[in-house]
């Protein structure tokens, strides 16, 4: 039985449709239930619907044997598990965010920065020797600019439209071809390769 | 009840747990003592620049770091390689050894979940001994610990870092450029591994070997393909290694038990031939790591090329408990003194451990004391002027 850990979300059905082309048999993931784990009806797969910064964690400690999840929770999760494939869905961008004209506020003259990817910006910015002050929020980033909370967000853009609507703007694309992953982990990858190894191979082709 | 806390990434062991641990430790212990390896114990603290001054084996910021009273920096141990390299470069005055140890080793980072960040290691090292002879030995004797652990469905997998060194000397790279490269292949990231290959403006078969490196694991159907990719000398030299090794385990015995990955690059810098980690499939992490390091004695003075492994105790307890594998708890016989009989009953309770027997001498007496021991669970075994 191989497990997966899968994203709750912008990526839940279009991973679930993937793995549905690769022969997988994902029909509970669509029965309305309260379950946590959710068995195939063939018995040769388990599924966890996650958070996405929740999947690296489960297919580090090999809870979960493989994991769908997009490269910015990777980026910013730096877990020890394999980086398997590029699916190639839910591309979208690292960026930096803000209003076209930077303020000058005297009293905080460090940048001030929302994001939920916490890590990924103070490494980020520690790497360019810039002094800046993170603001960890957990969801509707662009709520802090707008509202003077932050002067800039680091956060997925997608199509742009949340940001066009409150009047912000991408100052720099920072990580390109944000994509999902197929993540493994280490000791699963080797143990249970006869059964994970075809899968791969066959998510491989779907993709190419 | 702040005073009662303890800081995050460490853990106390209970008598249940505690009794598996010393029970594992006794085993591995006979072992090792029957196998020829001599018992050695490390000290807890080590100067700063001991550590930083080999090859930066360890990374600071893994190092619990304090002041010593003239100044200097002190480390706890953050890896016992090391410091049984030191000794035995330093201490032993002798060309070959073969140590074995238990020891604790802190890691100032904690993953969380099975990463602590005090870790129980059982170890051992084979120092001054080149070869692949050597190399397999070193192999199979983690073999015969992890199956003398109790555990089974375990496999060693196992890689060598002369494969990638040589890849690498075909298209110069600067050091961080590689140390980005081997994380990457490590991960078995090809995207960002050709994102900085691209970057560092490495192209065409060079770029290409390196990205198929991550694909090159299985059974010994890599070693062709392996060979294949490259004429590098010292990587053809890696994949010859493991050929060798390949067939001195196979005839050793140990066919099933061993796997290759040659996309295995650990960060340890002092690695130097063999890598090699032990699988459980019950368990996310490897119970067993080790490799060879040829170089890394150098740097107390002597050179000793050597190989050796260290097994993290608990999660070996970890796998074994996922596999049903561990005994049940075996309570002792307590013995209960009738009233005024306690010298009768300490002589009873002296005679049975004699002869090996579990048992418990209870401080309480009579038949009151027996009624509580019984309700606590014991059998109990009352001694007095009728029995």
């Amino acid at each position: 039985m191989i497990t997966f850990a899968l994203s709750k979300g912008r990526l839940a059905t279009e991973s679930a449709k993937l793995l549905a082309r690769c022969g997988v048999d994902t029909a509970v993931l669509y029965e309305e239930t309260r379950k946590l784990v959710l068995t195939s009806a063939d018995g040769n797969f388990r599924f966890f619907l996650v958070k996405p910064s929740d999947v690296p964690v489960y297919v580090e400690a090999g809870v979960a044997d493989l994991g769908v999840v997009g490269k910015d929770t990777l980026i910013e999760e730096d877990r020890d598990i394999y980086e398997m494939l590029d699916l190639k869905i839910g591309e979208c961008s690292l960026c930096l965010a803000g209003y076209p004209e930077r303020k000058d506020v005297l009293t905080s003259p460090a940048l001030r920065v929302a994001t939920k990817y916490v890590n990924t910006a103070k490494r980020l910015f520690s790497e360019r020797g810039e002094d800046v002050e993170i603001i960890p929020l957990h969801g509707s980033i662009e709520l802090a600019p707008v509202t003077d909370l932050s002067d800039v967000i680091f956060d997925v853009v997608q199509t742009g439209s949340t940001l066009k609507a409150n009047g912000l703007v991408v100052l720099e694309e920072v990580f390109t071809g944000i994509t999902a992953r197929l993540v493994a982990n280490k000791v699963s990858l080797k143990t249970k390769s006869a059964e994970i190894l075809p899968l791969i191979a066959k998510v491989k082709e779907e993709v190419a | 009840m702040a005073n009662c806390r303890l800081p995050a990434g460490v853990q106390d062991v209970l008598p249940r747990e505690c009794a598996l641990l010393t029970d594992l430790k006794l085993k591995l212990e006979r072992k090792f003592s029957a196998s020829g390896y001599l018992p050695v114990l490390p000290a807890g603290l080590e100067y700063y620049e001991t550590l930083a001054g080999s090859e930066n084996a360890v990374s600071e910021e893994h190092m619990f770091k304090m002041t010593d009273t003239d100044g200097k920096l002190l480390v706890l141990r953050p890896d016992t390689t090391l410091s049984i390299a030191r000794i035995a470069a330093t201490k032993l005055g002798l060309d070959r050894a073969r140590l074995s140890y238990f020891a604790d080793k802190f890691d100032l980072q904690s993953g969380g979940g099975l990463t602590s960040r005090e870790i129980f290691q059982a170890g051992i090292e084979c120092l001054g001994e080149e070869g692949t002879y050597s190399d397999a030995q070193c192999i199979a004797f983690a073999i015969e610990c992890l199956k003398e652990a109790g555990l089974r469905d375990f496999i060693i997998d196992i890689g060598h870092v002369g494969y990638f060194k040589g890849l690498l000397e075909e298209i110069g790279l600067t050091a961080a450029e590689a140390e980005g490269v081997r994380t990457c292949i490590n991960r078995k990231d090809t995207m960002n591994a050709e994102r900085l290959l691209k970057k560092a403006g490495v192209t065409g078969d060079a770029r290409n070997n390196i990205l198929a490196l991550p694909a090159l694991f299985g059974g010994k159907e890599v070693f062709p393909a392996a060979e294949a990719l490259t004429h590098n000398s010292c990587a053809r030299k890696a994949v010859d290694d493991l050929k060798n090794i390949d067939r001195l385990l196979t005839e050793m015995g140990y066919e099933g038990y061993i796997s290759y990955d040659l996309g295995m690059i650990k960060p340890l810098s002092y690695y130097s031939g063999i890598l090699f980690s032990g699988l459980v499939k019950d368990l996310g992490a490897p119970v067993l790591s080790g490799g060879r390091y040829d170089n890394l004695a150098d740097a107390f003075g002597k050179h000793m090329p050597a190989v050796g492994f260290a097994m993290g105790l608990k999660r070996i307890l970890v796998a074994l408990e996922r596999q049903g594998a561990l005994p049940e708890e075996k309570k002792p016989l307590v013995i209960v003194a009738e009233e005024g009989q306690e010298a009768r009953a300490y002589r009873e309770f002296i005679a049975r451990t004699e002869r090996g027997e579990k048992v418990r001498l209870s401080a309480l007496t009579g038949k009151e004391g027996a009624k509580q021991e019984e309700d606590a669970g014991y059998e109990v075994l009352p001694v007095g002027g009728n029995t």
